[in-house]
Parts: C-alpha cells; structure tokens; sequence
C-alpha cells in the first residue's frame, strides 16, 4: 500500500513537471524532438526563446567593450556578454526552465533578429592602433623617395666632379704650356698656380688662366647639368640637354681690332643676337649661311661687316669649325661685348655699359647628357681652337675702309643710345643743379654768424647773375647765328 | 700648342689675379629654382602646421631638399637649414597631433 501510495507521487510529481513543460510545447513543432536528457531541455529552449517576444532585451552595442543589456530581469544578466551567454550554455544542472535563466543567453538571438532594426555598425579599430607598419604606406613612400632622392644626390655629384677632373687632366698640359698662372682663386695673397678647379657649384666648375700675350686672361667655367638634383635629371629624361664648357677670353686693347663676329648653329646665335648688347646693336642682320666658305649647313654667321668674316674665315679656322660642327654651340668675338642687355625698370640705363674686348666660347660637351670622363678628351682640339683665335685675333685687322665702317658704326650706337636717354640725362642734370643750390642754402640757413651769412648770399647772388648773363649771351650769339 | 715655338707665349709680368664677377643679381636671373623652392618649402610647412596636413608637411620636406641640391654657392647655409629644420618640425607636428596615417585623396 504505502510503496503504491508514494509511486504515486512520485508520478504524479514527474507528471506536473512534464506537463509544465508540456504547455511550453504546445505550440510548438519540434515537442517529438523532446528528449529526456540534461540538455534537451535547453536546447529547445534555446530554439523557443528565439522566436520570443525580443521586446524584453534591448542592446545598445556601440562598442565592443562594454555591451549594455538593459533587462526586466535579475541581475546576474547585467553584462549580458556573450561569453556569459556561452558559458550557461555548458551548465550542466537540470533546472526547470526559467525565463529569468535565460535572459542573457536571449541577447544573442535576439540582438541578431534585432539586426534588422538597428544595423550594428562594427567600427574599424583606429589604423593607429593597429601594429602594423602597413597601414602607413604613404609614409614609407614618402621616405623611400627621399631616400632615392639623397642617393641620387650624392651620385650625381660625385660624376660631374669626375667629369671635371677628367677635363682637368686632359687639357692642363695645354694650359700650362700657355699660361703662367693656371688656377686662381681670388683668395691667395701671392699670384700662385692652385693647378686645380674652383667648384663653385655641384654642377659648375671655374678655372682662371692668365699670364699671356695678347690676352689679359681667360675665364673657362664647365657647365655640367645637374646631375645632383633628381627633378632635373627626370625633366632631362624628356628632353636631353648637354653639358657645356664655356670660355671667355679678355683681350688687352691694344690687340685686338674693333669688330664684331659671330658663329655658331642657328639657334644659338638667334637668342644671342636677341640677349647680348653688341649683337643686337651692331649685327642687325639674320644669322646667314656660312656655305659660302665651306661650313656645314648647322652653322650659320653674324657679323658687323662682310670683311670681319672673310678675314676670320680662314682655311684654318674653316677647318677647326667644320671637323667639331657638332661640338661648337657658339663662337663671339667682340670689342664692344659688355654681357647680356640689362633690363632697367626706370628705362634706359644713364650710362653705356663698360665694354670689353673679349672672344667667347661655348663648346657642348659630346653625348648629349650621357657624359663619361673618357668624352673629355673630344674636347682638346677646340681648346686648340681657342688658342689659335686669340693669336688670330691679335693678327687680324681690318683694313682702312673697314675701320671707318666700323667707327662710323660705333658712333652711330652711341648718337642713338643719348638721343634715348637725352630726357633723362636733362631731369637728372635738373635734379642735381637743384641738389646744389639747396645745399648752398642750407649751408647759409646754418651759418650762424651774421656776418658770414650775408657775405655768402651776396656770393651766392653774384653767381646767379653771371649764370643768368651767360646765358644771355649764348641765346645772343645762336641768335645772331641763325641771321 | 704655341703659335711660335721659339717663343713661349707665357708672360708672368702679365699675371692677372681672378677676379669673381660681381654678382648684382645676376645669380637669381640665371636660375631663380632655390629660391622659389625655399619659398614654397616655407609655405607649404606653415601650411602644415597650421592645417595640420600631412601632405603640406611632406611636401616641404621635398622642397627644401630641392632648393639645398640646387643652392648656389653663394646661398646662405642658414637659410638653407632653417627652412629645413621648419620642414622637418611641420612633419613632427603633424604627426604627433594626428598619428593616423595619411590617406590618399583617391
């Protein structure tokens, strides 16, 4: 009897528990799917409460740390992270479902349906943050050109001071054959030979020579490109430019004649007779064909005077300008040279320039930028050239109806440089008698004893009248003149 | 090769001493680039520092570099490295106010 009576119960109990969870099932598709294990329970459970009301959990999650669950429920949910979730997923005790239980566990199915109402923006983790040096590739960039930027600099100064050298070696002997001092520097105490270039940039080289006859000295300044900057040797990658060797020889006075000559290829001598003062003034014609005398098609001539060519043509010469045609930019002999035209903002200058007697030259270097220190000595027979100009220079000279073509010439620039300046040269005389006679005044305004004072304004009277008779005089004499 | 050579044309009583050509501004005609580079250099770090842009800083890195590589010899090595030294602060400082890396506009 009693062992029925607790069987009883104990059905009876077992009863009301599957029953409780029965009406769970109800309404439900999977109640065949319920098994009589730990863990079933839940695992229905965890499909049901997916499909719950999810008003009950609200989730802000604005970032990862911290994930507000705002619950009805207990407090053991607060966090509601989902390792919590997780964790009560592996409870192994075999508690009557509660609601309560599985609120935190709720946050994971429900923030997903939840998803299509408040879409979770997933913020990248600031770039900075990050260890990892890719994410600053614009910077590693910016150093690598840099870098590339210093090695080229220091490459290309290294060549154009091989390409220096290199020239230095190869013309010194001719040099010190002609004359006494090779290399200065302006610095030294004593007139001494440094035998070496003036650097005076990474890319241009000077060397003074003198000690001559005939010349006062000669100037050569190597123009190498700038190797050392990288935006310039790019922009020379469009368009290949060569280097250049410049020579400027000072003539003395007395040995070299008065002309003008010009020769060398087409475009040079065009923006030279458009830059240089001599060549506009005095060779107003376009460069012509120097075929007449056997030079190649690439060279072309400006001159004063038809003489000055014919006498600087010689065979000599014809011969020199026709083997290293492609060498010669440009060769400028002139008595009046005084540099490029000055550009002056209150018009003409007041004065002529000072003008020297100077034979330039400008020789490219061969290789048109791709320049190696062997190239250098392509460069001596024009040194050659130079020097057998100078000694030309000091013979030639130009016959008695040449000269006065050429002093006529000479005069005509300058009547026609002062008749330009004629306005200003009147203001500036003005400007100056009226500096003078402020200055008496002042001088007489700060005398301070009286006496001196008014002998000095008497003085200063005096002068005025006889300025003022003078001139008198003269308006009588043109007068009487024009009678 | 002398003319003559019997004679040497060497004159040491005709010695002239070199004498730099005055430079009356000649020097900013032939080539005005490190100038115009300094100056850009300076505008450019300003304009870094003061809009906190990267690529302003950057830049004027570059500038000074070019405008030293092109400097004349007689160019002031004070400018040169204080327009340097303000290039290299205006990248500092734009990185320490804003470590991010710099983005491309594309």
């Amino acid at each position: 009897m009693k062992v029925l009576h607790t069987f009883c119960i104990v059905l009876l109990v077992f009863g009301s528990v599957s029953e409780a969870k029965f009406d769970d099932f109800e309404d439900e598709e999977d109640i065949v799917e319920y098994d009589d294990n730990d863990f079933a329970e839940f695992e229905d459970v965890m499909e049901d409460s997916v499909t719950e009301s999810p008003q009950r959990v609200i989730t802000t999650e604005d970032d990862e740390d911290e994930t507000t669950v705002e619950l009805e429920g207990p407090d053991e949910n607060q966090e509601g992270d989902f390792e919590d979730v997780d964790t009560q997923e592996g409870d192994t005790e075999s508690e009557p479902y509660d609601d309560e239980e599985f609120e935190g566990y709720e946050d994971k199915p429900d923030t997903s349906s939840s998803k299509n109402k408040d879409p979770i923006t997933i913020v990248d983790v600031p770039a900075h943050l990050q260890n990892s040096w890719e994410s600053y590739y614009l910077e590693i960039l910016m150093v690598t050109g840099l870098l590339a930027y210093i090695m080229n600099y220091i490459i290309g100064k290294n060549k154009n001071s091989r390409l220096a050298q290199a020239w230095f070696n190869t013309h010194r002997e001719l040099l010190e054959s002609n004359f006494t001092l090779v290399g200065d520097d302006g610095t030294n105490k004593e007139a001494s030979s440094t035998g070496k270039l003036n650097q005076e940039n990474e890319h241009i080289y000077n060397l003074w020579c003198s000690g001559r006859v005939c010349c006062e000295g000669m100037l050569i300044q190597l123009r190498f490109l700038k190797r050392q900057d990288l935006l310039n040797v790019l922009a020379r990658m469009m368009r290949p430019v060569s280097d250049q060797v410049q020579i400027k020889v000072t003539m003395n006075d007395e040995d070299m004649d008065t002309y003008v000559f010009a020769v060398g290829t087409r475009k040079a001598l065009v923006r030279l007779q458009k830059e240089m003062q001599d060549l506009s003034e005095f060779c107003s014609d376009k460069p012509k064909s120097g075929a007449k005398y056997g030079l190649p098609d690439s060279l072309a001539i400006l001159s004063e005077m038809g003489e000055v060519t014919d006498g600087m043509m010689d065979t000599k010469m014809v011969h020199f300008l026709t083997h290293y045609a492609d060498k010669i930019e440009s060769v400028h002999f002139s008595d009046q040279f005084s540099g490029p035209k000055i550009m002056q903002e209150e018009g003409q200058p007041l004065k002529l320039p000072d003008t020297k007697r100077t034979l330039l030259f400008t020789f490219n270097v061969p290789g048109s930028g791709n320049t190696y220190p062997k190239d250098m000595e392509a460069l001596l027979p024009l040194m050659n050239m130079v020097i057998y100009s100078i000694d030309k220079a000091k013979k030639f000279r130009l016959n008695r109806e040449g000269k006065q073509k050429a002093d006529k010439n000479r005069a005509r620039v300058e009547e026609n440089f002062l008749k330009l300046t004629h306005v200003q040269r009147q203001e500036a005389a003005q400007s100056r008698r009226e500096e003078k006679k402020r200055a008496e005044k002042e001088r007489i305004m700060n005398e301070e004893d009286p006496e001196k004072q008014r002998r000095l304004e008497e003085a200063a009277l005096r002068r005025e009248q006889k300025k003022l008779e003078k001139k008198q005089m003269k308006m009588k004499q043109i007068k009487v003149k024009a009678m | 090769m002398s003319t003559n050579n019997m004679s040497d044309p060497r004159r040491p009583n005709k010695v002239l001493r070199y004498k730099p050509p005055p430079s009356e501004g000649n020097p900013a005609l032939d080539d005005p680039t490190p100038d115009y580079m300094n100056l850009l250099g300076m505008i450019f770090s300003m304009c870094g520092l003061m809009l906190k842009l990267k690529w302003c800083a950057w830049v004027a890195v570059y500038c000074s570099f070019i405008s030293f590589a092109n400097s004349r010899s007689s160019e002031d090595t004070k400018q040169m490295m204080s327009s340097f030294m303000l290039s290299i602060s205006a990248v500092v400082m734009s990185y320490l106010q804003n470590p991010q890396p710099m983005t491309p506009p594309w």
